[in-house]
């Protein structure tokens, strides 16, 4: 159990080295990529002793291929569809396994339209309920009636499951998914008594593994939108499925790791992140720089306000920062190096993904470093300086530090609504106005392709993808832009 | 009174030929090596230079009879008609008392004779220093008078300048002020704005620019200011460099701003001196152009070594009206001084007290000796022990207090506020246990250079050595540097301590050595390790002083003397145990890390006991034994 516990630990971790890399933004949406959701669920199925008591690696595989089938269940109706084949390539083809499991060449972003779209039609019964709001308001209010509505006039609660899965979906769009009123609410639906295991044999073998993956499908969206469970989800879950049943394993785990995550993230990101662009350039510029003194301009704001389309691409805004430290390293830049323009590189805030370029130069050769020299007559009271031939040797040198690792000075940073040159050019020239020295360096452009850009991939049940088409438009004409620039 | 002062001015006299002597001497350009091996640095090789510190300097019986005569006024004047509490509250020393004590002479106390001041030697000075301190306010204005103030002017004056300036300043007529810091400039020399241009005709220096936080700034018509100047190199090329000026308030130009509102010293004056266009004399340049930064570094390092015993002479004071409490004070009708966590706190006093008064005492007979030693290691020394242990006993004093000593109408809270900034004036603790280690290790660094490099190039023989007398160490070689046995220096009472401090020295310099090859000359970044090696010699130099003075008084069979013994002894195993574990923590090859964690409570490399930080049974028994002894003593007066 020891070994598989770690196991747990390292596919969280793995599932979510993506977004960890970019700036430490997936907490404490927990499971951010599809491929760490998956490759939790899994070890979740495989590593679960829900008894406590022990059980054989064949029971816990009968398992594993119990739930991977419950699993495919739910990709192929409510989630997304996407494989397995990460995490159990061992498995056996089970008979019940999806089609779209096992299959290694699968993309690891999902692709949502078309299980949702049918997904949508099966569960038309029940979207009536959803309707009935008189003035179409969607606020908390009108969703509870709605789920009312379902429990009193469905005295045998049928369909609950299919309810269940369309309330879920429905809860975004209500603004009503970090609510954990309303998640247990959801959980109310259930009958209570009637799933609970009643011998050992039921709680060996998942049983109602559809109400169970659909209890799970509850907390998963819980812990995507990061809403820790209460003692009345612990109630609920006891009372509907039992103790030993798996979304009661499920809840102890979330309120394992929830509390050791919740604060794991020294920089932490606010929960609401601004819908405006250029707030949100100046709070990821923030973000990334460290030095407090650093002063965020606004070169450039976007032409119409109003627009909701912020990428216009005649006038896109334009947000840099800069310290007053990259300031004196610039004006004492040696005119004849050239400087680079280098991106997009990207940065996750949460669920938003943002581009960013940074200003920078080639570290200079050791032959030409000025080494820094202390004064003679400088501190008062005590000498700066020993006058000893000898220093420290470099096996004592316990110094390293991947903060200090040197890679080139770095002078500035901006973020821009588009990425192409003729934006970045106008960056520089608003750079110039606060550092004069700028105007006699060359600027080179080395801006990549899309391959720092990763598409903002987001795999909650119910999120459209966040990059609009547009989005992609643009990307394709800059990249030909680029191109263009540099042939 | 006026007897007195005739008295005094015909028993100068008689010394003026040593006066003149030492004078001439001072009139070299400043130096910059020491002319005899100082103490202190010594002990970083594992020397104990004993003919510098055993036996106790004394002070011939001339000088003592006249510094009694002269002592009795000055405290009588100091109980009876000084109202500190008045000073402190209406934040300003009343002009009659000032009047008071320039006609008592106290303006010019190292000012020599020839120049109208008392001439006192540095005991002396420490001496009257221990009376002066009753009221901080007054001590700090009359240091920032006399200690930096005009100490430049003695340091580095020419002829004309002290002829000129001493007289009146030593009559008190004209109060002086020492003007180095500005709003961006404390340690830091370079970063210095004021700026002083020569005007066209070459006859005058523009002054331009602000100082902050200038004790006597607004009450002095004297100030060594230090601004930049353009200096020409001797190949040419332009630079600004800091020069020393002194610049009389009639010069024009100089406006202070209203005395700042402090925690204490209250009755001082401190405030902001601006200096527009203020026109100088180039006869005014204090040394030469562009030596300002050695004129201002001596000017500090000198200052400092009274600052022991006057805070001795406060926390004397301190003690026995606390004292007084505790033998009336009754609970559970028993008097406070009856309970053992009561009598902790005065032997707690009673030591630090004793300790920085002979560590300050020691320092001034090392300064009056001939030949100028350099002694500036050892008057930071005593100024970082003084100061920290003065608001350690301040605070135990409240303790004992409890609640009046909270309370504005006693003045034990103005001794609370007045008593923290020594802690930070004259060159932060910090910053001086930086001047400590590394002046310290300078000199060993020099001294080792050629065995370090032999060990880095791999010399067989001298890596041999090495090896074999860390394996002598380690098989638990007795140290024996001579303070002990039939000849010995130390009297046989403190064996065991002179041992302690023996087995002490010995380690340390090892420790000093193995620092110095791993770290190198990047040994000035490792500042807790500067920090540590720092506080250790404070301690070797805090038992050093006690073993010498507390041996003199056995000897001499003064009263009391075995009092001395146990204050000694038990300041010695505290020392020794405080510096086994600094360098139990120096031998850590990881001491930083071990730093930013918790200490682990891992063996170390000595041959000795571990490392305790409390006091082993037999030291508590004595302990118990000297506060009973103390307290009947205090009760009794």
């Amino acid at each position: 159990m020891r070994l598989l516990r770690l196991r747990e630990v390292k596919a969280f971790f793995q599932g979510h080295a993506a977004s960890h890399q970019l700036g430490w933004n997936w907490i404490p949406r927990l499971s951010l990529s599809p491929k760490g959701l998956k490759i939790l669920a899994a070890s979740l199925s495989c590593c679960g002793c829900p008894t406590g008591k022990g059980m054989s690696w064949a029971q816990a595989i009968l398992l594993a291929r119990g739930l991977s089938r419950g699993w495919g269940g739910i990709c192929s109706t409510a989630l997304t569809g996407a494989p397995f084949s990460q995490v159990m390539p061992q498995a056996p083809r089970g008979l019940h396994c999806s089609t779209a499991a096992h299959n290694p060449d699968s993309p690891l972003v999902p692709r949502p339209p078309e299980p949702q779209r049918g997904l949508v039609k099966a569960l038309a019964p029940h979207e009536e309920l959803f309707r009935q709001a008189p003035d179409g308001v969607q606020d908390k209010a009108s969703f509870v009636q709605a789920v009312q509505n379902f429990t009193q006039y469905n005295v045998h609660k049928r369909g609950h499951v299919d309810f269940i899965y369309l309330a879920l979906r429905k809860m975004r769009e209500y603004g009503v998914e970090r609510d954990l009123a309303i998640y247990n609410l959801l959980l109310d639906i259930f009958p209570k008594e009637v799933f609970r295991p009643r011998n050992i044999f039921h709680s060996i073998f998942l049983h109602y593994p559809r109400q169970q993956e659909c209890g799970i499908a509850v907390l998963e969206q819980m812990e995507n939108h990061g809403v820790m469970p209460n003692k009345e989800t612990e109630f609920l879950l006891t009372q509907i499925f039992g103790r030993k049943s798996y979304p009661m394993l499920k809840f102890v785990r979330m309120k394992l790791w929830f509390t050791r995550f919740k604060n794991i993230n020294p920089f932490p990101v606010p929960r609401d992140l601004p819908q405006d662009p250029v707030d949100l350039a100046r709070l990821a510029l923030r973000h990334m720089e460290p030095d407090l003194s650093a002063r965020v301009t606004v070169y450039q704001m976007p032409l119409s306000k109003d627009s909701t389309d912020a990428t216009d691409p005649t006038e896109p805004h334009i947000v840099g920062i800069q310290s007053p430290d990259q300031q004196a390293a610039l004006a004492h830049h040696d005119p004849a190096r050239p400087i680079f323009v280098e991106g997009p590189f990207s940065l996750w805030l949460r669920d938003k993904c943002v581009y960013y370029h940074i200003l920078r130069a080639d570290l200079l050769p050791p032959e030409e470093r000025e080494v820094e020299e202390i004064p003679e007559e400088w501190n008062l009271y005590y000498p700066m300086q020993l006058d000893l031939a000898y220093g420290r040797s470099s096996w004592d040198d316990y110094e390293f530090n991947i903060d200090e690792v040197e890679e080139g000075p770095v002078f500035a940073i901006c973020m821009a609504g588009a990425h192409d040159q003729a934006t970045l050019a106008k960056w520089i020239q608003g750079l110039q106005e606060t550092n004069p020295t700028l105007a006699r360096i060359p600027v080179v452009f080395r801006l990549s392709a899309s391959s720092g850009e990763l598409l903002a991939s987001s795999s909650g049940l119910e999120e459209t993808p966040l990059t609009p088409p547009e989005g992609r438009e643009e990307e394709e004409n800059n990249q030909q832009r680029q191109q263009q620039s540099q042939s | 009174m006026s007897g007195c002062g005739l008295f005094l001015r015909s028993a100068a006299a008689a010394r003026l030929g040593r006066a003149l002597v030492a004078f001439t001497a001072s009139r070299r350009p400043l130096r910059t090596s020491p002319p005899s091996q100082a103490f202190a640095k010594e002990l970083f090789l594992g020397k104990i230079e004993k003919k510098e510190v055993f036996p106790f300097p004394e002070v011939s019986q001339d000088e003592l009879n006249e510094i009694n005569q002269f002592v009795g006024p000055v405290e009588k004047f100091f109980t009876e008609e000084v109202d500190s509490q008045k000073i402190d509250r209406e934040g300003k020393i009343p002009n009659e008392t000032l009047e008071k004590l320039k006609s008592l002479g106290l303006f010019g106390m190292q000012v020599p004779e020839e120049y109208g001041g008392l001439g006192l030697s540095n005991t002396m000075y420490a001496r009257l220093g221990e009376i002066i301190s009753l009221d901080c306010s007054i001590a700090v204005t009359l240091a920032a008078h006399q200690a930096i103030g005009l100490k430049g002017i003695i340091l580095a004056g020419s002829e004309e300048q002290k002829a000129r300036y001493l007289p009146k300043l030593a009559s008190g007529e004209h109060v002086a002020a020492f003007c180095l810091t500005e709003p961006a400039s404390g340690s830091d020399a370079a970063s210095i704005r004021t700026r002083a241009t020569l005007s066209e005709d070459k006859k005058h220096y523009v002054l331009n620019g602000s100082k902050v936080w200038i004790t006597n700034g607004g009450l002095a018509s004297v100030f060594t200011v230090f601004a930049k100047t353009e200096v020409v190199d001797s190949n040419g090329s332009v630079k600004d460099k800091v020069t020393a000026f002194i610049v009389e308030r009639d010069f024009g130009g100089i406006t202070s701003g209203k005395p700042e509102d402090k925690l204490g010293i209250r009755g001082s004056n401190t405030c902001e001196v601006h200096f527009e266009n203020t026109r100088v004399p180039v006869e005014n340049v204090l040394g030469e152009v562009g030596g300002g930064f050695k004129v201002a570094m001596n000017i500090l390092n000198s200052g400092r070594f009274s600052m022991g015993s006057a805070v001795a002479g406060m926390l004397k004071k301190l003690i026995e009206m606390t004292a007084e409490y505790a033998c009336t004070r009754k609970q559970f009708n028993r008097n406070l001084s009856e309970f053992g966590l009561i009598q902790e706190k005065f032997a707690l006093m009673a030591q630090k007290a004793y300790v920085m008064e002979s560590m300050a005492y020691l320092t001034a007979g090392m300064l009056d000796q001939p030949g100028f030693p350099d002694c500036s290691i050892e008057a930071a020394m005593v100024k970082v022990f003084s100061s920290e242990a003065a608001w350690q006993c301040v605070s135990e004093a409240l303790q004992v207090l409890g609640g009046s000593g909270y309370m504005r109408d006693y003045p034990y809270e103005r001794i609370l506020r007045d008593s923290r900034i020594l802690l930070i004036f004259e060159g932060t603790n910090e910053i001086l246990r930086m001047y400590i280690a590394l002046t310290g290790l300078q000199h060993a660094g020099r001294i080792l250079t050629a065995r370090v490099k032999q060990l880095k190039q791999g010399n067989v023989t001298t890596i041999m050595e090495t090896v074999s007398r860390r394996v002598r160490d380690s098989l638990g070689r007795t140290v024996d540097l001579g303070l002990t046995g039939k000849l010995g220096a130390v009297h046989p009472s403190m064996e065991d301590s002179a041992h302690k401090l023996e087995q002490n020295v010995h380690y340390f310099s090892r420790t000093v050595e193995t620092l110095l090859l791993r770290f190198g000359k990047t040994i000035v970044e490792e500042q807790l390790v500067l920090k540590r090696v720092a506080n250790i010699l404070i301690n070797l130099y805090g038992m050093t002083a006690v073993l010498s003075r507390a041996s003199r008084s056995m000897r001499v069979g003064l009263q009391n003397h075995d009092h001395e013994v146990l204050l000694a002894n038990i300041f010695c195993t505290e020392a020794y145990y405080q510096n086994l574990f600094a360098l139990s923590q120096l031998d850590k090859s990881d001491l930083r890390r071990e730093e930013r964690g918790t200490p682990r409570n891992s063996e170390h490399w000595h041959p000795t006991p571990t490392v305790l930080t409390r006091l082993s049974p037999p030291a508590e028994g004595m302990m118990k034994w000297l506060l009973q002894q103390i307290l009947q003593k205090i009760s009794m007066n």
